[in-house]
């Protein structure tokens, strides 16, 4: 076992056990239908966590994710509802989504404000924005758009795919692209990201807007698992990835962490409740066991840093 | 230039006014005049409210009046209030989107002579003479439970979807469905309620892990509007439609979708048009004398004879939405 991707190993392996203890106790938790729901319902979040992910590393935060997810659902409902083609639509819900990244981007990097207070305000703004213009009515879905017209099996697997394709390229060009490195030079010491030659500024702007456009993308796939859309439904988002990309060993100082630590804290999160639901336990245990996780990561981040500063 | 039309603005209102005040005087002559609030105008399930209203105004030859804010704003609702008392309408009535802000404005109007009920959410009690009670928190668990009994054949395992663990109507609601369960139906069994935080997505969600974790589920009741869509979609998913019943407290518009596909069963809320006409009813009498607190029962044109529990006049049992008359309502 690699000393460096120690967290990465000891979180999946904490969902390893999770799904193990399921399989023997409740192994109707792997029926079909349901299960292959369940994966497709957990895609949106993992798709924005990728997105908090980079915006971590670059040693910011963004906590208007949620905000940005419902208003752009709520674009992409009322621009299908309106009869225009599901291409317009989605491509509206990315544009609104790549504008509101480009505002918070634009306020953090060019005039130096610190993202938890930009993305607060913008947070705010958006959602009530949202309640006034939309009063919390559900907005009904033309046919054709739920599962892009294709029908539920091949829907679901779009949804996987896509979702799968973007985390995978993800991963690989945090690694492997000059913009990824930029990332983690920009995160680690922006300073001497600076003299190395590279723009930190440029690369803060463009993660906000990255982000954007990925809490875009999983307002459109979570808009087609169903035939309506509310227009908070991405109220708590934030707080699911953040906590995700935490557990999965993203330094919250910036700088380090892995899309493949992020992706089994994002399922071990997620299937908490699932979980308990096939234990037969009562759900007043899933914030509380959630919170347990999260503290364990950020307590092991801790002894990890005395350790290494000794 | 802009002075004259200032001027002319004033001219306009003060006859406006003056006109106003004119019919408001018209109502002492013999005519009523019933004015009624909603929480917020625009939305269809006071529309709808109004609709019935209209009908109890015409029956009753009285003249309804209706505003209320676009948006819900409280602030709004106690600025038209004021209105009403220097126009020296006969009642009001008032569905209060925020009770502690209007009850001031409505005691206002009371010391004016201006009777007041409420309907929909209530002030408080010192504030009105009677609140229009749309359903006892019983009437909501017993129509539920009593017909997720029907639609399961009386036996079976069954789950509730609430919007959270903390919501006091919530709790109450899930009070009385088990009181009914364990009083009528022997043979059901409540395995599970979960909440969904009001939201859509997330009932769908639990109740894709309901429906695995529960293999023997025979019904769904969501008992918070955006519950039934969501456990609707993920029954439809999961292609149990018809094998597991859905049903729970919600919009007809919101769901008759699901209804016609026959994946929901049943939608249970009451009749919003009788809502409206039965609160014109009550203010009217009141305004007349017909009706004096300390009343058991009241007369309600074509709704009959309705029970009033303290100072609540009860619309009675919730109404259930099913796929042979959904599409008669709109809201």
């Amino acid at each position: 076992m690699n000393q460096r991707y120690f967290r990465e190993w000891t979180v999946a392996g904490a969902f390893g056990l999770l799904m193990l203890s399921l399989l023997i106790f409740a192994p109707h938790f792997f029926q079909g239908q349901p299960l292959l729901s369940r994966v497709t319902s957990q895609m949106p979040a993992l798709l924005a966590a990728i997105g908090i992910t980079l915006v971590i590393v670059s040693r910011q935060i963004d906590i208007s994710v949620g905000a940005q997810f419902s208003l752009c659902a709520v674009i992409a409902g009322l621009t299908a509802s309106a009869g225009l083609p599901l291409g317009v639509a989605i491509g509206a819900a990315v544009g609104a989504g790549a504008l509101m990244g480009a505002l918070n981007g634009w306020l953090v990097a060019y005039l130096g404000l610190p993202s938890i207070v930009v993305t607060l305000a913008t947070m705010v703004t958006w959602q009530e924005a949202l309640r006034l213009w939309q009063q919390g009515r559900l907005i009904g879905l033309p046919d054709g758009v739920q599962w892009f017209g294709l029908g539920q099996a091949s829907g679901q697997m779009l949804v996987i795919g896509f979702t799968a394709g973007v985390l995978i390229f993800s991963a690989w060009g945090m690694r492997n692209l000059a913009a990824g490195r930029f990332v983690y030079a920009t995160g680690t010491d922006a300073e001497a990201a600076r003299l190395a030659g590279i723009d930190p500024k440029r690369t803060t702007f463009g993660v906000f807007v990255l982000m954007g456009v990925l809490a875009g993308l999983a307002a459109v796939l979570n808009l087609v698992q169903s035939a309506q859309i509310q227009p908070n439904s991405g109220d708590g988002l934030e707080l699911k990835i953040i906590a995700a990309a935490v557990v999965g060993g993203v330094a919250i100082q910036g700088g380090r962490g892995t899309l493949w630590g992020v992706l089994p804290g994002m399922l071990l999160l997620a299937n908490v409740n699932p979980a308990l639901t096939h234990f037969h336990q009562p759900p007043y245990w899933e914030k509380a066991i959630q919170g347990m996780v999260i503290l364990l990561a950020v307590v092991a981040d801790g002894l990890r840093t005395r350790k290494s500063s000794n | 230039m802009k002075r004259p039309l200032f001027l002319l603005a004033g001219v306009l209102s003060a006859v406006l006014l003056g006109a106003c005040s004119k019919s408001g005087e018209s109502g002492s002559d013999g005519k009523l005049t019933v004015a009624l609030l909603p929480k917020s105008k625009g939305n269809q399930y006071f529309v709808t409210c109004e609709k019935g209203a209209r009908k109890a105004a015409d029956e009753l030859g009285v003249e309804l009046l209706f505003d209320g804010p676009t948006n819900t704003d409280p602030a709004k609702q106690n600025e038209i209030v004021e209105n009403w008392i220097s126009l020296g309408v006969d009642v009001i009535c008032a569905a209060c989107e925020n009770k502690d802000g209007i009850s001031t404005a409505l005691r206002k109007a009371q010391d004016a002579g201006i009777k007041v009920v409420t309907y929909d959410a209530d002030a408080q009690p010192d504030a009105r003479s009677f609140f229009v009670n749309q359903a006892t928190a019983k009437g909501i668990g017993d129509t539920l439970m009593d017909t997720a009994a029907e639609l399961t054949g009386g036996s079976g395992e069954f789950a509730v979807i609430s919007a959270t663990l903390t919501a006091a109507n919530q709790n109450e609601w899930i009070k009385y469905i088990k009181a009914r369960l364990e009083e009528k139906y022997p043979d059901m069994k409540l395995v599970d309620v979960k909440p969904c935080d009001d939201q859509k997505d997330k009932a769908q969600q639990e109740t894709t892990n309901l429906l695995s974790a529960y293999p023997n589920l025979k019904a769904v009741v969501a008992i918070c509007s955006p519950g039934v869509p969501g456990a609707a979609e993920a029954v439809k998913q999961a292609g149990k439609a018809g094998q597991v019943k859905v049903l729970g407290l919600g919009l007809p518009s919101e769901n008759r979708a699901y209804v016609k596909e026959g994946v929901t069963q049943a939608v249970i809320l009451w009749k919003v048009e009788d809502l409206g006409y039965l609160t014109v009813m009550a203010g009217a009498a009141l305004a007349e004398g017909k009706l004096a607190p300390g009343a058991t029962e009241f007369e309600a044109g074509k709704l009959g004879t309705l029970k009033i529990e303290g100072d609540n006049i009860l619309l009675g049992t919730p109404f259930v939405f099913t796929k042979e008359n959904i599409d008669e309502f709109d809201f």
